[in-house]
């Protein structure tokens, strides 16, 4: 009788409530935290105007004139375009002379920030699709596979030339 | 063996129980799970907004110097406009301040790459969009990264 009680197996630890604790933990984790993702379009500002700063000359043949009036209809060359057109002028304006060319936006206060927005996602994606072929036809790979260092090379030599007019209160007409 | 009487005289044995031990180690897999593909709210949004789709977003670096801004409308005041920088309502004439505040407690590399990311709903006037990189400009924090959702091109 004694060698039997002896051979008993310890009894098993009871783990039924770890899953709850975890699964508290698992919720209180979906509560505090944002799927969210941080994504967006990056930009780099110009430098605050300098006082007295002659405004440069740009030759006329050379910009593209972007604008957005108060009824987010977009005008490329004071014509209305669409975000396609708008692409493909800037897409030739900058095989046309890379270096030399100017993106000119203006908009209205009125304008929404969507079709803001959506311009400069339609200007930085041609510039993109400019940067591919060209990482395509010298590395044969596309752009997002380049190297930090080839990336820089392939920016340099597609610079993105936008100026940025400040946009005027009560509308610049 | 057992001896034959118990062949055929079965005992009264109990439904044996579901073995869970391995149901923690599963919802642990869940929870770190989320805990890596979510990152924590920094600042409760105090504005509604729902940000532009663009087809040319990238992912944000996540270093720790980025400024929240959110451009939306108010939750009480009807449908008034208002600019939230981190966790505070301000005005964009007060941005500047804020972010020399904010660079101030920045160790000196990561004020060099401080980032704004902004939040602005698809509706918001540029007349206020533009007050606010103004503002940005003034205080020379000029890493802008207009926040959207992605749409496959």
């Amino acid at each position: 009788m004694f060698r039997k009680r002896y051979h008993k197996q310890i009894p098993e630890l009871n783990t039924t409530s770890t899953a709850d604790i975890s699964f508290m933990l698992l919720i209180f984790f979906l509560v505090t935290s944002s799927m969210d993702t941080e994504k967006g379009l990056m930009r780099q500002l110009a430098p605050p105007p300098i006082e007295n700063q002659q405004p440069q000359d740009v030759n006329k043949d050379l910009v593209v004139r972007v604008e957005l009036d108060a009824h987010d209809q977009l005008t490329c060359d004071g014509k209305p375009a669409t975000l396609e057109e708008l692409a493909q002028a800037v897409t030739a304006m900058a095989q046309v002379n890379r270096m030399g060319h100017v993106v000119s936006i203006q908009a209205d206060p009125a304008t929404t920030y969507e079709a803001y927005f959506r311009m400069q996602d339609a200007i930085v994606g041609a510039y993109h699709r400019l940067r591919d072929r060209y990482a395509q036809e010298h590395y044969g790979r596309p752009y997002h596979r380049l190297s930090a260092d080839e990336r820089a090379l392939v920016n340099d030599y597609y610079p993105q030339r936008i100026s940025e007019s400040p946009i005027e209160k009560g509308g610049d007409r | 063996m057992r001896p034959m009487r118990s062949m055929f005289h079965k005992r009264h044995s109990s439904v044996p129980s579901l073995n869970v031990a391995s149901m923690p180690d599963l919802i642990f897999t869940v929870l770190f799970f989320f805990m890596i593909v979510t990152h924590m709210r920094s600042d409760e949004v105090k504005v509604r907004l729902e940000v532009p789709a663009g087809s040319e977003v990238k992912k944000l670096p996540g270093h720790p110097a980025v400024i929240n801004i959110y451009i939306g409308r108010s939750q009480e005041k009807g449908d008034a406009w208002q600019v939230q920088l981190n966790g505070d309502i301000v005005m964009a004439k007060e941005i500047p301040a804020r972010i020399n505040e904010i660079r101030g407690k920045l160790s000196a590399e990561n004020a060099e790459r401080l980032t704004v990311s902004l939040r602005a709903d698809k509706h918001a006037p540029m007349g206020l969009v533009s007050d606010v990189k103004q503002a940005l400009q003034q205080s020379y924090a000029l890493k802008l990264n207009y926040n959207a959702t992605e749409i496959s091109p």
